[in-house]
């Protein structure tokens, strides 16, 4: 099994909106598994966009994503949704949780996404919800819980198919201090458990947690430190 | 957590739109549901109507339509054509029994009647009448009712009733038929065709033959001997078939236009409802569903406006059909249609046609939302705010 878990080739993005925005230029990129690695940089200079790429949320203009020895760029879009259900989980700044849903069923759907029978899809997601502290939270809806909360059941979901790599974007951007602190510490408890985490942020407490920093400007890498 | 769950709460969490659209789908469904209702039990009403003429060969006028035809059955009022010197022929013949009708109108308390001219003993055998109330007298002066046109206008033997200006008693009232019969006041013809300035003619004549086997050879003979047009009761049912099929058709037809109309309210509920949750599709995305599994929750959605509104739809046009048939204005199309008992109410057919249109009508108007759904980006669909 490769060491590194993804792996980028000369990966860019450019868009195309009446005008070109480069948004990623020739990024070679490396993650190694089981790493917790935090992406760094200013506001709208790719970021997120390379966090897209590499989850299979977006298509790169050119250059490869691989993950592990699967080429993202190369297979059609029902077996990028099966890379993403099996073997990716997402947490986004704004939680992204379905607002008809409870806490409960907002993790179950993830399991009902990879086929997961309803009888054994509500065992798994107590036990993760469980996990990040929110088991008397089960019936409530989103809208009844705190940011922080939110962000818990979101991590909670993206566990839920006990996936090998953790992607987040910006987890901390809308808490406060006390539930930046949780979301570590959730963060910690998971790469603990063998996921990669890839960690895009701005937040210093972020990175002081992170093996690896890798910082973007302009679309490109600028460097690359333990 | 099941695809049925999600789909349900999705589609209820906007409930004044998903109650109007329903709604669309329903007031659709209602107007087809009651015409398919009113028109189920036409081909039986028509069937026990031809029966209640009691006649294998009918001799109408030559030229006569279709919808001249229809009248021999409604009881609607008809041109008299033939005259009495055609009757007496046609009567001549060996191993036939025939009963001459003037089919004429008037009205009791502003309310429109059938009158037929009969001669009154051939007709009573030819009928096998019973008298129900006073007696069975047809003269100059003497008239007798059906059982529902005394009961509709509180009638009752030896009461005074005025036709066209003329005054006669009513001496007797027949014994329920279950039929056109009891919907009829009976003159005498000679009466009758002097009170409408009609000379000696008839409407029609109704024909019993001895033997069934021979009704070609029997109708080749009336032909012969008079100058008339002969149809069998055969012939009748199928061409007042065809006519009140093609009213019907048509009916049913406007009624579907009406439900396709609200299969452009379930799209436009679709379409605002991708829009409305295109970040919701982004999160399904990022959680691993496939195209197809966003195209199915999305088609699920319009399946389930397609049952409810059809269901809902089903039950208001039963309950439409039940309370308007009585109302149904009376004409040569809706004349079998006035009756509570002609509407065949809960008929699977019915309710299979029904449903089945709905559902796949609302279906057909979920492809576009659905696959315009499945085919965003992941990525512009999450970042959508």
């Amino acid at each position: 099994m490769s060491e590194m878990i993804i792996r980028t080739e000369k990966l860019t993005k450019i868009y195309e909106n009446g005008y070109s925005t480069v948004a990623l230029q020739d990024v070679d990129l490396e993650i190694p598994r089981g790493s917790l690695s935090c992406i760094m940089g200013p506001s709208g200079h790719g970021k997120s966009t390379l966090l897209h790429l590499i989850g299979g949320l977006d298509r790169p203009t050119s250059g490869k994503v691989f993950l592990e020895d699967l080429d993202l760029t190369a297979v059609d879009a029902n077996h990028l949704a099966e890379v993403r259900c099996r073997r990716i989980g997402f947490v986004f700044q704004f939680f992204n949780l379905l607002p008809v849903l409870t806490v409960l069923e907002n993790v179950e759907i993830a399991l009902m996404l990879a086929g997961i029978p309803p009888r054994n899809q509500r065992e798994r997601a107590e036990e993760l919800l469980g996990l990040v502290g929110l088991e008397d939270k089960l019936q409530a809806k989103p809208n009844q819980l705190s940011g922080g909360q939110r962000q818990r059941v979101a991590i909670a979901r993206s566990l839920a198919n006990d996936p090998d790599i953790l992607l987040m974007d910006e987890p901390s951007g809308n808490l406060g201090t006390k539930s930046e602190r949780e979301l570590l510490e959730n963060i910690e408890k998971v790469n603990q458990r063998g996921k990669t985490v890839v960690i895009v942020t701005h937040s210093p407490s972020v990175a002081k947690i992170s093996h690896r920093i890798i910082y973007i400007q302009d679309g490109r890498l600028k460097k690359e430190g333990e | 957590m099941t695809r049925g769950k999600l789909v349900f709460k999705n589609l209820t969490r906007k409930k004044s739109r998903f109650l109007f659209t329903i709604l669309g789908i329903a007031v659709g469904i209602a107007s087809l549901v009651t015409l398919l209702s009113l028109g189920t039990g036409l081909e039986a009403e028509v069937k026990k109507q031809s029966q209640a003429l009691g006649a294998e060969l009918v001799v109408t006028p030559k030229g006569w339509c279709a919808y001249e035809q229809i009248s021999v059955l409604t009881g609607e009022s008809l041109p008299e054509a033939i005259p009495n010197e055609d009757v007496e022929k046609v009567a001549g013949i060996t191993g036939i029994t025939a009963v001459p009708y003037l089919v004429q109108r008037t009205a009791i308390k502003n309310q429109p009647v059938t009158v037929v001219g009969i001669l009154p003993e051939p007709m009573k055998q030819f009928k096998n009448w019973q008298i129900d109330r006073g007696e069975y007298r047809l003269d100059r002066e003497s008239v007798v009712v059906g059982s529902s046109i005394a009961q509709q206008f509180e009638l009752k033997a030896g009461d005074k009733l005025t036709i066209r200006g003329t005054g006669f008693i009513l001496r007797g009232i027949l014994k329920e038929m279950g039929n056109r019969d009891d919907l009829v006041i009976y003159l005498d013809l000679a009466t009758a065709q002097k009170l409408y300035g009609v000379g000696d003619k008839v409407s029609f004549i109704a024909v019993k033959v001895d033997d069934v086997t021979q009704m070609d050879r029997y109708s080749q003979e009336i032909q012969e001997r008079a100058n008339v047009a002969v149809v069998s009761d055969k012939q009748l049912i199928r061409s007042v078939l065809a006519i009140m099929g093609t009213v019907r058709n048509t009916l049913q037809m406007i009624a579907a236009v009406a439900v396709l109309a609200a299969a452009f309210g379930i799209i436009n509920t679709m379409l605002t409802a991708i829009h409305e949750r295109k970040r919701e599709i982004g999160i399904l995305q990022a959680l691993g569903a496939r195209r197809r599994t966003i195209f199915s929750l999305f088609l699920y959605e319009s399946a389930l406006y397609g049952l409810l509104g059809g269901v809902l739809g089903l039950a208001a046009g039963f309950a439409l059909s039940f309370f308007a048939a009585p109302y149904i204005e009376q004409s040569e199309f809706t004349a079998f249609l006035g009756s509570a008992q002609s509407v065949k109410m809960f008929s699977p057919a019915v309710v299979g046609q029904a449903m089945l249109f709905a559902v796949v009508v609302a279906c057909l108007a979920g492809i576009y939302p659905a696959w315009k759904a499945s085919r965003l980006s992941p990525v512009e669909a999450i970042s959508y705010e």
